[in-house]
């Protein structure tokens, strides 16, 4: 039993829940009042106590708590290993971030209290998720991830933001009742659903039953996948981004994709166990898949003329780049895919946030629309430009590496066919990132002669808005510099799990 | 004395029931604390009995040689008596309010009491005829409950209402016979009671029977292709859908399926049988089958009705499954879902009852006029979809482990089953709720200006079923390990 | 208390002639006869059963003390005994419910030669039931012919006429058909007492002579009964005669005049050709098959009516089948099964045709459903008998038609062949029953629709009609005895035919 576990869930769970009760009650009786200092400043605070809470408590070290049992001989189970230490560090991080950001974006959107007290309660909930020390506490968290990031998508209440939230939210369901289907078959021929470095198959049990375990196993990757984006349960991203407020999207996309991604690595290696998969139709298929999901969604993205959607489609690209590193079950891709996992969560942050910039300063929503503003913003601009070089793969910025391991990783796998095409798929796709991602800052700082310059003057947004901006590009720039803690930390990982 | 008892329990409803017509009450107030008390003391005493169950037998009375009405307290049944006396007072509590707007209460209050007593009948059934007996009364005692509007809707559903529940028991009745005939005893023994000796090259005569048998009881619980009668009698009051026709009347259902599967013919002699995979593959159909429905229903009791043919094959699901794992799922879908869906429909009632409205579409912005029912709602409709933290993922997580125990192919495609029904229950609920509290940016909340919460007698029951099915759904630990003992005693 | 010896035929005889004496008296006092009539007969046969069961064997009572073959015989046993009894109380209450009916459906002038019918009819049955004399059951069985049209046609319109003209046709068929089967059997066993011809048929059975004749013989009588008493494709005369009639005559025919016909045939089955024999011949799966196709096509037809007491007429011939079926069983059981049936449908089918009668008088005499809405209010005391008769019918526990349906299929299952038809037959019928009694029970508990004059309709109290409600309360507590006690009666009809031996 370690408080600090359930207090780092439950601080900004609470926090959330406040405010949101004080949300309810203001929407019953029909009269929101304007978001006061004094919320602002409860936010924050908030806010940065539960973020130090959460990391002091992920770098206390390995410690666990059980709760109840909660069914029949599972128990609420926390328990922090070096993973969840990785998801929840990446996690504040963002979430800081995107939370200073938000208390200057959301004033014209509306509804604050509401907005803040879903994001301090989803804090608690990815929190949770990453602690989680079995795969039923991670479906329950997995499950109330869904549910309350949904209100964030549908933020707006228009119609269309009605629907793409609803579009958003049975995906996800969908993908999350494959993963329950899946966590059954586990249940029944694991030895136990606690995360176990390398899996905990029952290979007496499993004898004679491969099939329908392989079967599960799948439905499970594709079920989890749809929360990551891949084919062919990803049509929710392009659709709930451009509706969402820039925030939500940011952390939609920098954040919680990736706990799909993260939710597929606690099945496959910690749970079934990299061994029993290697070789088999699962493996290919999952990698056909990735791979697909890699080249569509650059190929959707390079062709989306809205900056927003077009980020989302890279983000269904980009996030099958982690899944299909997950997928070649050998350690340097897995090094690279966390690696992947940890950069593009930064790196989408800030293109998101970016992108809320604009609409913020000026409404465009339209990549067209965007020329000549290197005069105007030029802080916001460069930021862009670092996130894109990131995003592409280009040094020194983290993308290289992590592509760099993804890449190798294929290679050294030795799977026929794949170990070279995996690579030359990356290969393309990043030509195609970067046919999507630099036109903006080539406008921006081109803009050519038809465009008006306009008076020179500085646009930059408000320091709440550009500091985080400058802080995201400057870890996705440190990442490509300095990688070595990372990589080693990762190793870490990679060594128990192929141990 | 704890004998007479389980007589008294049974008749005792029946009784107070017949009274309320007879007897003078001083206005409305009289009557309604009269029937609550006679609820509650009946209540009192169904759990005094459950705590202090007889060992003995009670033969009230016999048709023919062996063939007598008996009765017991068995694991079972004091699960189903517990279920049916935690709700039918709560349910009367609400009906107090709702059926201002109807008329000819008394006739109301009357059957539904009666019908109390022979829920309970069923319950502590001690062999099959008399389990038989109640279930032909139930149908009968119901049936001036849907009739209630007497408009001509009201006419149509009784009309195939009546028309399923006693062709249901006609067929049933050739399992009971078979039963009578085959058995060494027509008592319900934990592991059945055919003697294979008997029946001898028989075998597929046996299986053919089982079927027959298991779709008359189940066509209480609405299964494919039987399903029709359920969303039509939603015309009934909503006390009536959300207490018979999602809760008490459809679970005696299940009960008997329950009954005559593990109890009389036993599943040593079904298990991995084609009528196995028949009834199976029925079950599976109806989970699919009603969610869709349901989804294409626009009208908002007849969607719960449809989402109830689904989830009542949970139930059966868990039934077939032929495990002890199974009957377990199976018992607690049963219990978890009596809460989760008449907390819906009471919530669908106070809807009905404040606003007038019935259908899907017309519930938009009644979120922030509503909030306490809505919010109900919401955690219901969660609950139905089995999202963790609430009961009816405890539920759904026990029918699968015992699926993917019992080795079955069929069972898998049943777990695939689940899922997508709860899927679509996601959509269908969800959808609903997202219209209540997002109408849209310039929803003009004027028009909904009459439209507010109810009072406490409505609102009582619906926070008692949020916090149950919180507690189920957080702390199903000895729920479960009961309902393992009491299947524990079946042999297998 | 041998004196109770007499009493059969006293009941015989006395019914025989209250007949003549009634046309002379008043209307009045006919009826006053009539009842006082089937009262003391009642009564007696009660005593007779009394006897018979004290004694634990049957008698013969030698009409003049001639023996056979010259003189008449007379055979009680404890069956006969219960029948006499039971025909009786239905008779009276069906007198007693159609009461009203008489009075005002039937001229006045005409009043006197219902009570004469009645009476030929209830001495034919009882003659039907006791007689020990193939040729004496011939003869009763035409007296019953003629008095049971006369029923019909003394309600004068149209309908009644063609139906009693075709009820003649169709019974003077069967009865020919029987007289034909007679003269065969005498022909070849050279005697008309039943025990005789036994004895002469058993040992032509044993020596292997005139098998062909034998079975033609039996197939003819079969076949001329079963059109007596509406077997399946035999039925078209039975919905005229019983939808139009006057209610006590609908009753008292389809509860009673039909059901001593099969009496007569079950007696045949055992007393005269000897039940191992028939059970051996393929006539009985004959029987069997038509039984089965009645429950069905009955309650098919039945189900397609628009006019209650049509409907409940077509429900007869679908329980007529269900009697069949359980002859047809070719076991012991399956026989008391169709006894206890018989007997379950006299006191049913009366009742409902009773309580028919109070919802039609409630609802302006219209017989259509569409009018009928709403009578169960009007007549309280109908729509409840009603009730509790359709709920018979479909068998619900508590009422007779349960038990007898629980007979049935628990003989049923021990079969190898006839089993799973018997119960699917039993279920979908079962189903078929539910369908048209229960959309009758439903309607009449409806609120009326628009298009009904209520000017037509009243309320009608209990008091208003009090043989009605006697009658109507008389049956519901019979149903209940019948579905709650069945174990005696049960008893009694196992020993009756035991004796039968």
């Amino acid at each position: 039993m370690n408080p600090w576990i359930l207090l780092s869930v439950a601080l900004p769970s609470v926090a959330g829940i406040l405010l949101l009760a004080v949300s309810f009650g203001e929407y019953i009786r029909g009269s929101e009042k304007a978001f006061t200092r004094g919320v602002q400043v409860y936010t924050a605070a908030a806010l940065a106590l539960s973020a130090s809470v959460s990391l002091y408590t992920a770098w206390q070290g390995e410690k666990e708590c059980s709760l109840f049992e909660w069914l029949d001989g599972i128990l609420v189970y926390f328990r922090i290993d070096a993973l969840g230490r990785l998801m929840v560090t990446a996690v504040s991080i963002a979430w800081l971030l995107i939370g200073f950001y938000s208390l200057a974006y959301m004033g014209h959107e509306g509804k604050e209290t509401r907005y803040f007290g879903f994001y301090l309660l989803l804090y608690g909930i990815l929190t949770g998720l990453s602690f989680s020390g079995n795969l039923v506490t991670m479906y329950f968290f997995y499950e109330l991830m869904t549910l309350v990031s949904m209100p964030l998508v549908l933020h707006s209440g228009s119609r269309e933001a009605v629907m793409a939230a609803l579009k958003y939210l049975f995906y996800s369901m969908c993908g999350a009742y494959c993963g329950l289907f899946g966590m059954v078959f586990l249940y029944r021929y694991c030895h136990t659903l606690d995360f176990t470095a390398g899996g905990a198959l029952n290979l007496a049990a499993v004898q004679g039953h491969e099939g329908i375990l392989l079967t599960a196993v799948f439905v499970m990757i594709l079920g989890f996948g749809a929360k990551a984006g891949m084919l062919p349960l990803h049509s929710w991203l392009p659709a709930a981004h451009p509706v969402a407020p820039s925030p939500a999207s940011a952390l939609l996309s920098g954040t919680i994709v990736k706990f799909g991604a993260l939710a597929v690595i606690r099945t496959v290696y910690y749970v079934v166990g990299p061994g029993f998969l290697r070789g088999t139709w699962v493996q290919y298929v999952w990698m056909v898949l990735a791979l697909l999901t890699v080249f569509m969604g650059s190929l959707l993205a390079y062709r989306e003329p809205v900056l927003k959607k077009r980020l989302a489609y890279s983000t269904v690209s980009q996030v099958s780049y982690i899944l299909f590193g997950i997928s070649l079950l050998v350690p340097d891709a897995v090094e690279g895919a966390l690696l992947h996992m940890v950069v593009h969560a930064f790196v989408k942050c800030g293109l998101f946030l970016t992108a809320g910039v604009f609409i913020y300063r000026f409404g465009y929503t339209r990549v067209d629309r965007l020329g000549g503003l290197g005069r105007k913003m030029p802080v916001t601009l460069w930021c862009y430009t670092v996130f894109a070089l990131a995003l592409t793969g280009i040094p020194p910025t983290g993308g290289f590496v992590s592509k760099w391991y993804l890449a190798e990783g294929a290679l050294q796998s030795g799977i026929p066919v794949f170990s070279w095409l995996g690579p030359v798929v990356l290969l393309v796709s990043a030509l195609l990132t970067a046919g999507y991602l630099f036109p903006v800052t080539i406008k921006g700082f081109f803009p050519g002669e038809e465009k008006d310059p306009g008076n020179g003057a500085k646009e930059e947004p408000s320091p709440l808005m550009l500091i985080p901006l400058m802080v995201l590009a400057a870890l996705a720039l440190l990442l490509g510099i300095m990688p070595n803690p990372l990589i080693r930390y990762i190793s870490q990982i990679t060594l128990e799990v192929f141990s | 004395m704890n004998k007479i008892l389980m007589l008294i329990v049974v008749l005792f409803p029946i009784f107070s029931g017949v009274l309320i017509p007879m007897l003078p009450f001083r206005g409305r107030r009289a009557m309604c604390i009269f029937i609550e008390g006679c609820a509650l003391a009946e209540s009192a005493l169904v759990f005094f009995l459950l705590q202090n169950p007889p060992a003995e037998t009670l033969t009230v009375f016999r048709f023919t040689g062996n063939l007598s009405i008996t009765f017991r307290v068995d694991g079972m049944g004091a699960l189903f008596a517990g279920m049916a006396s935690f709700l039918w007072p709560l349910a009367l509590l609400y009906s107090f309010e709702y059926m201002k707007h109807e008329h000819s209460e008394k006739s109301f209050f009357l059957f539904y009491l009666i019908t109390y007593g022979i829920t309970l009948g069923i319950a502590l059934a001690e062999n099959i005829l008399t389990m038989y007996f109640f279930f032909e009364m139930l149908s009968m005692a119901t049936l001036p409950l849907i009739m209630h509007t007497r408009t001509r809707e009201a006419f149509l559903a009784s009309r195939s209402y009546l028309y399923y529940m006693l062709g249901g028991a006609a067929f049933a009745f050739i399992g009971m016979i078979f039963i009578l005939t085959y058995g060494t005893t027509s008592s319900f023994v934990p592991g059945g009671v055919l003697d294979t000796v008997k029946i001898g090259d028989k075998g597929n005569l046996l299986l053919l029977v089982y079927v027959l048998c298991f779709c008359g009881f189940s066509v209480k619980t609405a299964v494919f292709p039987f399903s029709s009668w359920l969303p039509k009698a939603g015309v009934a009051p909503t006390p009536v859908t959300a207490l018979l026709h999602a809760v008490a009347v459809v679970n005696t259902g299940a009960f008997a399926a329950m009954r005559v599967t593990y109890y009389s013919f036993g599943t040593d002699l079904l298990r991995g049988t084609w009528a196995q995979n028949v009834v199976m593959a029925l079950v599976v159909i109806t989970i699919v089958y009603g969610c869709s429905r349901a989804l294409k229903e626009t009208h908002l009791k007849r969607r719960l009705a449809w989402s109830t043919v689904s989830n009542l094959s949970y139930i059966l699901f868990g039934v077939v499954i032929m495990t002890p794992l199974g009957l377990v799922g199976g018992m607690s879908h049963m219990l978890f879902h009596s809460f989760m869906k008449i907390c819906s429909f009471f919530c669908a009632g106070a809807v009905i009852y404040k606003t007038g409205r019935n259908y899907v579409y017309e519930l938009d912005g009644l979120g922030r006029k509503m909030p306490k029912v809505f919010v109900t709602f919401t955690v219901s409709s969660l609950a139905l979809m089995g999202v963790p933290g609430l009961c009816g993922f405890v539920s759904k997580w026990n029918l699968c482990r015992a699926a993917v125990d019992s080795e079955n192919p069929l069972a898998y495609a049943g777990v695939a089953a689940l899922m997508v029904s709860a899927l679509l229950t996601a959509i269908y609920m969800l959808t609903m709720m997202i219209r209540a509290f997002f109408p849209g940016r310039d929803f003009d909340y004027g028009k909904l200006s009459e439209a507010k919460d109810p009072n406490w007698l409505m609102l009582l029951p619906l926070a008692v079923f949020v916090a149950v099915m919180f507690c189920f759904g957080l702390r199903s630990g000895p729920v479960i390990r009961f309902l393992q003992e009491i299947t524990g005693v079946v042999r297998f | 208390m041998d004196f109770v010896r007499n009493f059969p035929f006293i009941s015989i005889i006395l019914s025989l002639f209250s007949g003549p004496l009634s046309s002379i008296l008043s209307g009045k006092w006919a009826k006053r006869i009539n009842t006082a009539v089937i009262a003391v007969i009642g009564v007696m046969s009660a005593c007779v059963l009394a006897y018979v069961a004290g004694t634990g064997e049957e008698f013969i009572y030698y009409m003049g003390h001639f023996p056979a073959p010259w003189g008449n015989e007379i055979r009680v046993g404890e069956l006969e005994a219960f029948m006499a009894v039971f025909f009786c109380i239905i008779m009276l209450l069906c007198m007693l419910g159609g009461m009203k009916e008489r009075l005002t459906q039937i001229e006045e002038s005409k009043q006197n030669l219902y009570y004469i019918m009645v009476n030929l009819l209830l001495c034919s049955l009882l003659a039907l039931i006791y007689t020990n004399d193939l040729f004496t059951a011939y003869v009763f069985v035409e007296i019953n012919t003629i008095s049971a049209c006369g029923l019909i046609m003394i309600r004068q319109n149209g309908r009644t006429f063609e139906a009693a003209i075709r009820y003649m046709i169709m019974s003077l068929l069967g009865s020919g058909l029987l007289l034909l089967g007679l003269c065969f059997l005498y022909s070849v066993t050279g005697h008309l007492l039943m025990s005789n011809i036994q004895q002469q048929v058993r040992l032509l059975t044993a020596m292997g002579e005139y098998h062909i004749p034998l079975m033609v013989a039996l197939c003819l009588m079969s076949v001329g009964l079963a059109i007596k008493s509406a077997l399946y494709p035999f039925h078209s005369w039975l919905p005229d005669a019983y939808g139009y009639s006057t209610v006590s005559s609908a009753a008292i025919l389809s509860s009673l005049v039909s059901k001593g016909y099969i009496f007569l045939l079950i007696k045949i089955f055992y007393r005269v050709i000897g039940f191992d024999i028939i059970c051996e011949s393929k006539v009985i799966h004959v029987l069997y098959v038509f039984g089965i196709m009645g429950m069905i096509m009955g309650s098919v037809s039945a189900i397609r009516e628009d006019n209650i007491r049509r409907m409940i007429a077509y429900s007869s011939v679908a329980q007529v089948g269900y009697i069949y079926m359980g002859l047809g069983l070719g076991t012991e059981a399956g026989v008391v099964a169709s006894i206890y049936h018989v007997l379950s449908h006299a006191a049913t089918k009366s009742l409902l045709f009773v309580a028919a009668s109070g919802l039609t008088d409630a609802s302006g005499g219209s017989v259509r459903f569409k009018d009928l809405r709403g009578a169960g209010y009007r007549h309280k005391l109908a729509g409840i008998a009603f009730m509790v008769g359709s709920l018979s019918m479909v068998g619900l526990p508590m009422f007779s038609g349960f038990i007898s349906k629980l007979l049935f299929s628990q003989e049923a299952v021990g079969h190898t062949h006839k089993m799973l038809p018997t119960l699917i037959a039993l279920a979908v019928s079962t189903v078929l029953n539910a369908v048209y009694f229960m959309k009758t029970v439903i309607s009449i508990y409806m609120p009326p629709g628009e298009e009904v004059e209520l000017a037509e309709s009243r309320n009608i109290a209990m008091r208003e009609q009090p043989g009605k409600s006697v009658a109507l309360v008389c049956f519901i507590i019979l149903n209940l005895i019948m579905g709650l006690n069945s174990e005696p009666i049960i008893h009694l009809i196992e020993t009756g035919l035991g004796m039968f031996r």
